[in-house]
Parts: structure tokens; C-alpha cells; sequence
């Protein structure tokens, strides 16, 4: 699959993303902001369980057959969601988003360049940097 | 004091989202995007069950007792996380990122023009639109780093 069509692909993952922020927030006020993110993991966990039954040969032994580090994945979200519940009420939902979005883009760029967690090496280069750079204007704007 | 300590626990926070795609994506490449999506699904909801039972404070409604559409939000994540373990050895961490990044400001932005999901009407305005411009070219350009990578690499093969 091109490049191109991926982005496009991931772009349009990211919107869904903003609808499920969109309906997490108030569902949060009323149910407490762990119990709406427990619906998300849980409802999510449920239907992939049931997605699996029909993949033809789903790869559950491989998957114990990992260095652990690699399993770890389902660890990290709950710990951003904690953050997320500490800090919005000290420093509010801009200042928030901000922080957040500059720690996710910046450990990107560092993920890439030095090929950290498996994932293959790409260098920063001027093109990168003036992405941040656009990214951090943006979000400027924004908040 | 409290304050100061909130910013490197914000970048801290984003850090562990670009870590949690990357370690995803390579699992994903190795098991299969579903059953790499399943597994983050089953850990959270397992370590978020625990945080629940212990941390939570007590709240008049339940999740049980709210508008079922409300809990609908899940099927966007599961979306979201199988797009970008798919993506993530592909195109690398950075590129994902951003895409996602792009794509979650750009609804949000349309969510605040037309007040969906019960939002109050922010209208776009000359700053925001210039955001969806400045976001749309970070896109291009790490999109043209890693076509120009692609390049040097099949010159140098």
C-alpha cells in the first residue's frame, strides 16, 4: 500500500479518535473519568475477543513467545489517561492537550531517530524539524 | 511548585503514547495487527478495572445506568489502534503521529464549528483555519522525509 494512502488512512483514524474524546469528556463527568476510560478498554477488549474467534489462526501462543517489553503495550494507555485526570483540573484542558501532543510528537522524532523499540531508524533531517516547528505554530493558534 | 512538576508529567504523558504505538506496531508486524490490538485492549481494560475498584470516587450515575450511545466511543479506539499498528512499521512512528495528530485536530475543530456531539459552537475563525494549513504542510513534510529516505535507500542498495 503507498505511503500516502496509510496517512490518509491514519488521518482519518485520528478524527475517530477526536469523536471518542468528543463523547469520553461528559461520559466522564457523570461516571468519574477512570470508570469512562474502563468502558473504552473493556467495550474495545470484548469486540476484539469476539473478532478473534473468526481470524483464522489468531497467534495467541506467538504472542507469550515475545520478550516481554513488547507486551507492554497495554500498559502505557492507562498510565496517560492517569496523567490526563491529574493534570486538567491544575493546569486545564488547553495547556493539557498541549503538553501532551509536543511530548507525543517529540518522542516520535526521537523513536525514528535512533530506532528505539524495534522500530526501524529514521534520521531527523531539516524536513522533520520544520514539521515540528509548523506543529508547535499550530497548536499556538489553537489554544 | 505543583504546577512546574504538571509540565514534564504532560510530556512525560505524550512520550508514553508515541512509546505505546511503537512498541504496538512492532508487536503488530510480528503477531498480526488484530491480536496486537487485542492484547493493549485486554491489558487496559484490566489495569483500568483495578484503578476503578481502588481509586475511583463515588459517582451518581454508573456506567451502566447512561445512554448507551455514550459508550460508543470504543469503537473509534479500536479503530484508531489497528490503523496505526498497521501503519507504524510502515511508515514509521513520526509520520503516524502526525497523521493522527492532524486528524484529530482537524474533527475537533469541525466539532467546535458545528457544536456536534453537544459542544457549545466555537465558529472557525482566521488562526484556525491558518492551524489546519500549518498542520496540513508538517504532514507534507514528513511525508516528503520519508519519501526522500526511500529514495536514498534504493540509491544506495
Amino acid at each position: 500500500m503507498p505511503q500516502l494512502t496509510i496517512l490518509i488512512l491514519v488521518l482519518c483514524a485520528g478524527m475517530g479518535l477526536s469523536v471518542e474524546a468528543g463523547l469520553l469528556g461528559p461520559l466522564g463527568e457523570q461516571v468519574g473519568h477512570l470508570s469512562a476510560t474502563l468502558s473504552i478498554f473493556l467495550v474495545g477488549a470484548l469486540l476484539l475477543s469476539l473478532a478473534m474467534v473468526f481470524v483464522a489462526r489468531p497467534s495467541i501462543s506467538i504472542l507469550f513467545n515475545q520478550p516481554r517489553w513488547l507486551l507492554t503495550g497495554g500498559l502505557l494507555g492507562p498510565v496517560y489517561v492517569v496523567v490526563l485526570t491529574v493534570t486538567t483540573p491544575l493546569v486545564g484542558v488547553g495547556m493539557t492537550m498541549v503538553g501532551i501532543l509536543c511530548g507525543q510528537v517529540a518522542a516520535s522524532l526521537v523513536i525514528d531517530h535512533f530506532g528505539w523499540l524495534g522500530s526501524e531508524r529514521r534520521a531527523v533531517d531539516s524536513y522533520r524539524v520544520g514539521a515540528l516547528v509548523l506543529i508547535l505554530a499550530a497548536l499556538w493558534l489553537i489554544y | 511548585m505543583l504546577l512546574t512538576l504538571m509540565y514534564p508529567l504532560l510530556l512525560l504523558g505524550g512520550a508514553v503514547l508515541a512509546a505505546q504505538s511503537s512498541v504496538n506496531g512492532r508487536l503488530g508486524s510480528t503477531v498480526g495487527v488484530l491480536t496486537s490490538a487485542w492484547l493493549t485492549f485486554s491489558m487496559g481494560a484490566v489495569v483500568t478495572f483495578l484503578l476503578v475498584f481502588f481509586f475511583e470516587p463515588h459517582h451518581e450515575a454508573t456506567l451502566f445506568s447512561v445512554p448507551k450511545w455514550q459508550l460508543t466511543g470504543a469503537l473509534f479506539g479500536v479503530i484508531y489502534m489497528l490503523a496505526i499498528v498497521f501503519a507504524i512499521p510502515r511508515v514509521g512512528t513520526a509520520a503516524a503521529t502526525v497523521a493522527v495528530i492532524s486528524g484529530q485536530m482537524l474533527m475537533s475543530l469541525m466539532i467546535d464549528h458545528f457544536g456536534w456531539l453537544g459542544n457549545a459552537r466555537l465558529p472557525l475563525d482566521g488562526p484556525r483555519i491558518m492551524a489546519i494549513i500549518l498542520l496540513a504542510s508538517a504532514l507534507c513534510l514528513i511525508y516528503m522525509s520519508n519519501t526522500r529516505r526511500e529514495r536514498l535507500v534504493a540509491c544506495s542498495s
